[in-house]
Order: structure tokens, then C-alpha cells, then sequence
């Protein structure tokens, strides 16, 4: 049974860990927790549904989630420019993207709400099955799949930060945009660039969730919390932190909810998250963010 | 003689008014509608909401409360009490209507009791949890607080006996959302009436809004094998909990609340088996199937729901102690005639709708069905039930 709640754990965290990248990413560039990841999640769920349902046969799941993908990338570069990119050219203090942050993601709730909030939707079934088991062990099939897909987009990530040119100029934008600029990289660009990647993230999360879920309005928001505790966990900023920290926290969360009851687990979940972070504020992997200050 | 006749010819023309249609015309009714229409629940919030315009514009149609005609004022609560406060605040106190027809939400509901008793503004919802009708403490009804439903605890009694007597069902467990007033006031009844008949109520497992995954309660539950497993919380958090069970291997009877009809069985990821709840219509027969068929026409719902046929039903019970007040905008007399006096309204799903004075509820007389999936995970009402059963 242990190696079973660890199981269940890995795939709760998976969940968990497809969101805290998303902020990651963002906040690695820009230092502000971009709340609006979650209207967006949502948003690309419905995009996601309807796509998949567009056809007489439904496309492969992968076309479906590329499709996604492209079109998150257009929403979260419309959101950069309707929400941020004033601010951004006023050098506005931080709190001030926090607040369009929360304003986009209230605002998209509600116009799925108007638009779509009359029905819940489901994805159609990818797995014949719902689970498969292994030497006796049960794997939920659509969290194996999360985890995999976290895996993998945390594989593409850390190359194009580490290993493209524009993963460099993310990196010097993310330490000192105006020093950047007078080294010739187009901050404006590079910024651009990362929202658009986690708009992509956005778009892949909201298939992926509207999978393991239902499609509703708000579904990315419902979200947010246990992913944004995993990125603080793993150190804001940090991708490779922010999964490591989103798995752990399924883990510990299964465990406690099973031995210690669903009542008594977020008490000492938190009461953990509050030692954690005054022994360790910045979080498992924060060295990079800790720089940037 | 020329005064007294002028007098008297004036008289006349004032007598005459009415008739000739030049007389003032009375004023509206103000009616507040307030329902979560964006947050968790919106999902029933919105047909609810739907039902009450509906039915609101069938009554203006036919004549409004005694010819006056009903101005309706809806306000959005999103299942949270303090925006629920905000929006009735406004209503009662910008807007002063004249009564308001409440949520099926029992959170934010449970917020108004006492505001309602002091505005003397007359409330009548689907809030089942009966907190929001009596006081827990002394049972003594809320002076201005009624329901149009049977309450959770009825509703939990007939699932209960249900599963005891039809089922078999010997052995029982509960996975409920503590953060919803209308989840613990199901679960708290069904285990309750377990118990006082001699079923063994094995693990009460709970979770709350914050949580997204009920993996680990269901796998504690399966390992104790219950003859059947209580679900209660809105739709979206139902789904969740089902095939968290059956991915734990659980495969015994799962009982839910009402909230367990459509669009559930189009939600789930595991195969549908073994599912029995409540329900409050047979949705598929009578003037319910037709008002559900111009809403969804309406709206593009995919799918019918009995939240349409609650919002027509609580605005019914308002409209027929308006029609026999004297002044239907006095929150007293009106309040006195929905206590005393509402007798035999009838339900948009063919039962009848009587207020028992002490408890502010309907009484026993309005039943529930018992309502399971088909083999095409179709809603299959199989019979319709009351209960005697009253918790000591």
C-alpha cells in the first residue's frame, strides 16, 4: 500500500507540477507570479474541447495539444499586451503586474462564464482504460501521461534556456533588463518570447487537465494554489525546482490525507510550507532567482 | 347647487377613472433573484436562474400578483457568502424589493437568516441544508426563510432507507466536501439514519474546495470494502470523487445527493455502474420536460437539468402568498401567508408544494425519487419516496 500512495503521490504532484512551471517561467523573467496562468489553462481547455470536437474523428491528442498550444501562445501575447506591456514600459513597481495578473484571470473566468459557464465538458476518452497496472501496482493512465509530458517540456525547456541564444538572452534579460538592452538584446522580444512559451504551457496544461478533469470555467483557477505553493517550494523561478517541489508536494500530500485524514493534512502541510520557508526562503532550487535580486 | 353638482360630477369623474384605464397604474413588484451564476456552482446557478426569469415572465404574462406586474432584479452571489451579503444588501437596500428568491446554495443562504428577520424581507430558495430554515438549537423556524424542496436531511433519509431496504446495503462509508453546508448537511442524516438502524458506517472521509485529487481517501475507503459509498458535493467535485473510487478498485453501490444527474454521467472517466441518488423530478415526463426543453433550446444547454424546475418552483411558492396578501410588498403579511397558508402549491414536477409552519420546509408528503443510470447512462427515476424518519 505505501508503494501505492507513492504512486498516487507522483501522479497528484504531476498535476501540480504542469502549472508550476507555468509560473516558473514567467516568474523567472518578469518576478511577478503570473495569476493569470490559470484563466488561460482555462481558456485553452475550451479551445482544446471544441478542437477535438470539430471533426467527424477526432484528431490524435498530439494535434489536439499542438493546435492548443499554438493558440495559447496568441492569448498570452494578447495578454502581455492588453495587461502588461504599459506597465512594463512605466517600470511600474511589481505589485502592479500582480494586480493586472489577478484582473485578467477574474476577467477570463468570467467570459468563459457568460459564453460556456451553462455546461461542463469531457474530453473524449484517450485510454481505453483509466488505469494499468504494473507488478501488482495501479498507474492512473492520464497521470502518467502528465508526468511524462512535465518530463518532457522541462527537457525543452533547460535547452533552449541553456543552450539557444535566446535561452542566453532570457537568462541576461532575467538578471538586468536595462543593462540587456545596452548590450544589444531586445528585452521587449525576449519577454515576449517567454510568454509565449507559457502561453504554449498553458495550452498543453488545459488539454492535459481538461483530460484528467472536466472542462469548466474554472478549472485553471481551481488549480492555481497547490501549483503556486510548488513553485515557491522549488524556488521561484526555478523550472527543474518547481517540478521536483510540485511532486514532492503530491507525495506528502497523499500520504499525509491518507494517514493523518484530508482535515488534518493542509494544517501541517502549511505549517511545513511556513518552517520551510523560514529556514530556506528560496526554495529548493532559488539560487537563480536570488541572483536576479 | 352649482358646488353640490360639481362636487358630485367630480366624484363621478374619479368614480369613472379606473374604468376608462386613465387611473394611475399600481407599481411594480420588486423581487430580488439572487443565484451563483460565475462561481463553483454556476453550473446550477445559472438554469436556476433561468427558471426564476421564466417563470416570472409566464406570471407578468398572465396577469402579474393580482394585476400588478413583477419587476425581477438578479444578482450573481458566486457561492460566496460574503458577495451573497453584498448582493442582498444592495437589493434590500438600494433596489428595497419586496421579497427575494434565493440560491440552491446553502452557504451563502445561511448568511441572510437574521438580516432577513430584520429587514422583514421574505426569502423562499432551494437552500436544502436546514440551517438556513430552522435554528439547529432551539428547532424554531427563521421567521423569513423558506425552502421549496425537501431539505438535505429528508432527501438523505430517503437514500438511506432506500439503500438499507432495496439494496441490501448493510455497510457504509461517506467522502464529502466539509467546505459545503449542503454536503455536510446530506452526510451528517445518511449516517445518522445508518446507524439507528443498525448499519455500520465503516470511514466518514472528507475533503474541502482546495482540494483537487480524492485518491487518498478512496483507497482507504476500498481497502474496507462498504457495502455502498455516500458521495455529497456539487457535480465537478462528484465526478472527481466517482472515478477516484472506481480507480481504487472499489466497485460496491455509490450513492450520491441530488447533484449526481446530468451532466455527471457525461463527466465521468470510468464506466458508470452501480450508482443510485436522489432526484427531485422525473425529468423526462410532464410540464417539467417541456419547460427543460425551451431552456435548453434557449440557453444551448446540452443537457437537462432540475435546477431550471427549482427556479420556477420557489418563485410559484413566493407568487401564490403574494396573490393572497392584501398588500403583496408587505414582507410581513406575506411572510405570514408563506408560513400559514401555502397549501398544495403545485410543483413544476407534478408533486405538490405544502410549507409546514414549524419548520418552514415542505412537508413530508413531497417525496424524492430514486433515480439510477441505464445501461445507456440515461437517468432511469425508479420509484418515488417519502420518509417518516425523524433523527432524535
Amino acid at each position: 500500500m505505501i508503494l501505492q500512495i507513492l504512486i498516487s503521490g507522483i501522479s497528484l504532484g504531476s498535476v501540480y507540477a504542469l502549472i508550476a512551471v507555468g509560473f516558473a517561467m514567467v516568474y523567472s523573467n518578469l518576478k511577478f507570479s503570473n495569476f493569470a496562468h490559470g484563466g488561460m489553462i482555462s481558456a485553452c481547455a475550451y479551445i482544446g474541447y471544441y478542437f477535438q470536437n470539430a471533426f467527424s474523428t477526432p484528431p490524435p491528442i498530439w494535434l489536439t495539444i499542438l493546435f492548443t498550444a499554438l493558440c495559447g501562445v496568441v492569448i498570452a501575447l494578447l495578454i502581455d499586451l492588453l495587461a502588461y506591456r504599459r506597465i512594463r514600459k512605466k517600470q511600474a513597481h511589481n505589485l502592479y503586474y500582480f494586480l493586472a495578473s489577478i484582473t485578467v484571470a477574474i476577467l477570463i473566468e468570467q467570459i468563459l462564464n457568460v459564453f460556456f459557464g451553462k455546461n461542463t465538458y469531457a474530453f473524449p476518452a484517450v485510454f481505453s482504460s483509466t488505469t494499468f497496472h504494473i507488478a501488482g501496482l495501479r498507474f492512473s493512465s492520464i497521470d502518467t501521461l502528465i508526468l511524462g509530458v512535465s518530463l518532457v517540456i522541462l527537457a525543452i525547456l533547460l535547452g533552449i534556456i541553456n543552450r539557444t541564444k535566446i535561452g542566453l538572452a532570457i537568462r541576461t534579460v532575467a538578471i538586468n533588463p536595462q543593462t540587456s538592452r545596452l548590450m544589444g538584446i531586445n528585452s521587449g522580444v525576449v519577454i515576449m518570447t517567454v510568454f509565449a512559451i507559457a502561453g504554449a504551457l498553458a495550452g498543453i496544461s488545459g488539454v492535459l487537465l481538461g483530460m484528467r478533469y472536466s472542462v469548466y470555467p474554472s478549472l485553471g483557477q481551481s488549480m492555481m494554489i497547490k501549483g503556486f505553493i510548488a513553485s515557491v517550494f522549488g524556488g521561484l523561478g526555478s523550472l527543474s525546482g518547481a517540478i521536483l517541489a510540485a511532486v514532492g508536494l503530491g507525495i506528502i500530500e497523499m500520504f499525509l490525507t491518507y494517514f493523518c485524514g484530508a482535515l488534518v493534512s493542509p494544517i501541517i502541510l502549511f505549517g511545513f510550507m511556513l518552517v520551510f520557508l523560514a529556514v530556506r526562503p528560496e526554495g529548493i532550487f532559488g539560487r537563480f532567482a536570488k541572483d536576479k535580486v | 347647487m352649482k358646488r353640490v353638482i360639481a362636487l358630485l360630477l367630480a366624484m363621478l369623474l374619479l368614480a369613472a377613472l379606473p374604468a376608462c384605464g386613465i387611473a394611475e397604474e399600481l407599481p411594480p413588484i420588486k423581487v430580488g433573484c439572487i443565484q451563483d451564476t460565475s462561481g463553483g456552482a454556476s453550473i446550477a446557478g445559472q438554469p436556476n436562474e433561468w427558471g426564476v426569469k421564466y417563470a416570472v415572465q409566464y406570471l407578468n404574462d398572465n396577469g402579474g400578483i393580482n394585476g400588478r406586474m413583477i419587476e425581477l432584479y438578479c444578482r450573481d452571489c458566486q457561492n460566496d457568502t460574503e458577495v451573497g451579503v453584498t448582493a442582498y444588501r444592495e437589493l434590500v437596500d438600494e433596489i428595497e424589493v419586496d421579497a427575494i428568491i434565493g440560491p440552491p446554495l446553502s452557504n451563502p443562504a445561511s448568511a441572510w437568516v437574521e438580516l432577513s428577520a430584520e429587514d422583514e424581507v421574505p426569502i423562499v430558495g432551494h437552500f436544502m441544508d436546514e440551517v438556513c430554515t430552522t435554528d439547529p438549537d432551539t428547532g424554531e423556524a427563521y421567521p423569513y426563510m423558506f425552502l421549496a424542496e425537501p431539505s438535505c436531511s429528508v432527501q438523505s433519509y430517503i437514500l438511506a432507507e432506500y439503500a438499507m431496504n432495496e439494496l441490501g446495503v448493510k455497510s457504509v462509508a461517506t467522502l464529502f466536501n466539509t467546505s459545503n453546508a449542503y454536503a455536510v448537511a446530506h452526510e451528517k442524516p445518511f449516517v445518522s439514519y445508518i446507524s439507528a438502524h443498525d448499519g455500520e458506517v465503516l470511514a466518514e472521509e472528507t475533503f474541502t474546495w482546495s482540494d483537487t485529487d480524492y485518491s487518498a481517501q478512496a483507497m482507504k475507503i476500498a481497502q474496507l470494502k462498504p457495502d455502498a459509498v455516500l458521495l455529497c458535493d456539487y457535480c465537478n467535485q462528484m465526478v472527481t470523487a466517482y472515478d477516484n473510487l472506481r480507480e481504487a478498485g472499489f466497485e460496491g453501490y455509490v450513492l450520491g445527493a441530488n447533484t449526481m444527474y446530468p451532466p455527471f454521467n457525461t463527466l465521468i472517466k470510468n464506466k458508470l455502474y452501480n450508482c443510485y441518488f436522489v432526484q427531485n423530478y422525473d425529468l423526462r415526463s410532464g410540464e417539467i420536460a417541456d419547460l427543460l426543453a425551451i431552456q435548453m433550446k434557449d440557453t444551448g444547454t446540452d443537457y437537462p437539468t432540475s435546477n431550471v424546475g427549482f427556479g420556477w418552483d420557489a418563485t410559484m411558492v413566493l407568487a401564490n402568498a403574494m396573490k393572497q396578501a392584501n398588500d403583496p410588498t408587505d414582507g410581513p403579511e406575506v411572510r405570514e401567508i408563506l408560513e400559514n397558508n401555502t397549501i398544495e402549491v403545485p410543483s413544476i414536477g407534478g408533486a405538490k408544494i405544502t410549507i409546514d409552519p414549524a419548520t418552514h420546509r415542505p412537508t413530508r408528503e413531497m417525496g424524492m425519487y430514486i433515480a439510477t443510470y441505464d445501461a445507456d447512462n440515461q437517468v432511469d427515476c425508479l420509484v418515488n419516496m417519502t420518509t417518516d424518519y425523524v433523527a432524535e
